[in-house]
């Protein structure tokens, strides 16, 4: 197949739409120098503000709209470009412009327009940089209106069956604009899965690839075109086969999230009998309650950062206690691991300001910090003791590099447990101190740590990011950032062998285990506790009851003595391939990339 | 009537993104007073949502917040309060 005919982007709303391609042209006008003379102002004012009047009232319309369609926080983000045309600064600007520069009001719109996408396409700030798109659209709405064009004069069309629109730059009020009528996909060059859009599309459900660099030119309209969402990619006229492929795909993954939603909340076990423990994630106290419903046995990483958030001063004793009560109450008895801030110096309150480092991650943060302020780890500690009458609550040390770290936390713990009992304070005062693998340092030190600690989990993100060198947010080194490498694998080995030795079995709580094929691997190397996030949940417990545990195990030895990721990666795929469908392996991940990634991965 | 002033830190993830300052914006707008709200020394109009957006505040930024105005107290309060209480967004 000629690789010419497929157009490879993000895809950021799920599902496969097959169509004909139809263009959409909606830039930006060009527009006339032109200068206004002195009595015209007057009247270039007011056609100025019917123009904004226009487009208020056309963008409040798609707001209805998309909160019919899709919902009210979707609807929320026409308000912000509603706002944009009622900003008082802005619009002042212009008229100033026009006022007194005599600038025609499209060049005085579009300079005060360009001035601020230019800042914010410059930013550092991600999500600034996307709402870009948004800006945007008002401003071709404005001009396009002022220079006597309509987008419904664009839109124009006599499509009576379903297309796959393209387009430079998807904002949402254009996508809901356009999906009035028959839309099958969406593709635009660009935007990512954060963009408004996006969010919207997966709203809607309507499937949409963005990032289709330089894509426009190679599409003719009314071209046959299947649209992926999964893959994110576009075939342009496919073959009879592509055609057939695709609603075979289409179908495995129906009746995946069919099996996935008739998935009971009962014992995880794999084919061979081998029972896996699946804990929940929780960043946010919310994330209790859906953990909890989706069946976890309990919280394998309970993040504390959030009780820092927007404050001037430390969370206090019983405010903390009261919180891990009511986790422990949530879980009734079930294991609930809390682990203490793990945050650099700079991100707590109070006094440690001016903390601002080259390195950050390198730096002083997580455990550094708390073992060098005692007061503020005690409190947590003692907090823990407190709740854990209601529960089994455990505390768990981020970054740990040193054993000795693990003998000073034992000091505190020791010490949190006499003053409570000094002071008669209902409390269980045994808290088991478990430590997260995440540093090369601590993998190496497997068995020494195991020995020393309660209990272990693999943080496996940072574990990948902190032994391959590469820093996980950098889009640039995104394929570079991959837990397959042998070093990594190996070093999961070390951890796993460690807890077999000491009658300890480790967790994992890092995103490989919300990953199929990244599961097979961990069953295969022996791990049977997995702490995922909510969403998670339902598909991992249906993906571990189609595995057999005896077959990963020995698919990880082979793999154990490959040398690279990619031979390693293409031999976990080809296994879980045969097992649940090599289709599956791509689109495993399907049922929830809808569900859940919604509004908290955008602004 | 005079000016006041106070300072609150963002909780939100994504920090003072596209619909807080939105809300934001709204809930100044209610206010006679002429707000402020400024990010490492940088003022904006709490009026203006594209100044608001252009602060880039994110999750953990602190923000100062001041008021000249008739209900100036009660429109710092009033931001201040919308800030805190995480906009009342559940999974922003």
């Amino acid at each position: 197949m000629s690789e010419k005919r497929i157009l490879r982007g993000v895809g950021v709303s799920s599902g496969l739409a097959i169509g004909p391609a139809r263009v959409v042209q909606w830039d930006l006008p060009k527009v006339t120098r032109r200068l206004i003379s002195a009595d015209h102002v007057d009247d270039e004012l007011a056609r100025l503000r019917s123009a904004i009047q226009t487009v208020k009232k056309t963008l409040a319309g798609l707001r209805d709209q998309a909160r019919e369609r899709a919902g009210a926080d979707e609807a929320k983000i026409f308000d912000a470009q509603i706002l944009m045309l009622e900003d008082p600064d802005f619009v002042s600007d212009v008229e100033t412009l026009v006022r007194e520069n005599q600038l025609s009001p499209e060049r005085a719109f579009e300079f005060r327009t360009l001035e601020l996408t230019a800042m914010w396409a410059q930013s550092a700030s991600l999500p600034l940089r996307q709402r870009v798109a948004d800006l945007n659209s008002v401003q071709k709405r404005v001009l396009n209106h002022l220079t006597g064009r309509s987008l419904e004069s664009v839109m124009q069309t006599d499509d009576d069956h379903p297309v796959i629109v393209f387009t430079r730059e998807l904002s949402p009020d254009l996508m809901i604009q356009l999906a009035q009528g028959p839309v099958a996909g969406f593709a635009s060059e660009e935007g990512t899965r954060t963009a408004h859009a996006a969010i919207l599309a997966r709203s809607l459900g309507i499937p949409c690839v963005m990032g289709l660099v330089a894509s426009l030119e190679r599409v003719t309209p009314g071209t046959a075109v299947i649209l992926d969402g999964n893959a994110g990619t576009v075939v342009l006229d496919p073959t009879a086969g592509e055609r057939e492929e695709a609603r075979e795909t289409q179908r495995l993954r129906h009746e995946l999230e069919r099996q996935i939603g008739e998935t009971d909340t009962g014992p995880v076990v794999t084919q061979d009998g081998v029972h896996v423990t699946l804990l929940g994630n929780v960043d946010l106290p919310d994330d209790l309650d859906a953990a909890s419903k989706r069946g976890a046995d309990g919280v394998g990483l309970l993040r504390t950062e959030f009780l820092l958030l927007g404050r001037s001063s430390m969370p206090s004793e019983d405010e903390q206690a009261g919180f891990f009560e009511r986790a422990a109450l949530r879980f009734e008895g079930k294991p609930v691991v809390i682990r203490s801030y793990d945050v650099g110096g700079d991100k707590y309150p109070m006094s440690f300001e001016g903390s601002s480092e080259a390195n950050p991650f390198l730096g002083w943060r997580a455990i550094r910090v708390c073992l060098d302020n005692p007061d503020l780890f005690r409190t947590q500690v003692r907090a823990l003791m407190r709740a854990r009458r209601h529960g089994d609550l455990q505390l768990m040390l981020p970054l740990v590099t040193t054993l000795d770290e693990i003998k000073q936390v034992r000091g505190v713990v020791a010490d949190a447990a006499a003053e409570l009992e000094r002071e008669n304070a209902p409390a269980m005062t045994d808290l088991p101190v478990g430590v997260m693998i995440e540093t090369p340092a601590a993998a190496v030190l497997a068995d020494e740590i195991t020995q020393l600690a309660d209990f272990v989990s693999v943080g496996s993100n940072d574990l990948t990011q902190y032994t391959l060198v590469v820093d996980r947010g950098n889009a640039r080194l995104a394929s570079r950032f991959t837990p397959f490498h042998p070093a990594v694998v190996r070093l999961l080995k070390k951890i796993v062998d460690a807890g077999t030795r000491w009658g300890k079995p480790p967790s994992v709580c890092g995103e490989m285990a919300s990953d199929p094929v990244s599961v097979f691997l961990l069953l295969g190397l022996g791990f049977r506790v997995l702490s995922v996030s909510a969403v998670s949940l339902p598909v991992m417990r249906w993906f571990v009851r189609q595995i057999e545990a005896e077959e990963a195990a020995q698919v990880v030895e082979e793999v154990l003595t490959l040398g690279s990721a990619d031979e390693i990666r293409f031999a976990l795929e080809r296994a879980v391939g045969e097992r649940v469908g090599q289709q599956l392996v791509s689109s495993t991940r399907l049922p929830h990339s809808n569900a859940a990634a919604t509004l908290h991965q955008s602004g | 009537m005079g000016v006041t002033e106070d300072t609150v830190t963002v909780a939100n993830r994504l920090g003072l993104h596209a619909r807080p300052a939105a809300e934001l914006v709204k809930v100044a707008g209610k206010f006679q007073s002429e707000i402020q709200i400024a990010k490492d020394g940088v003022w904006v109009n709490a009026k203006s949502i594209l100044g608001v957006m252009t602060l880039a505040a994110e999750q953990g930024s602190v923000l100062a917040v001041k008021a000249d105005g008739d209900d100036a107290r009660e429109a710092v309060a009033a931001v201040i309060a919308l800030v805190q209480r995480n906009w009342d967004f559940t999974d922003v």
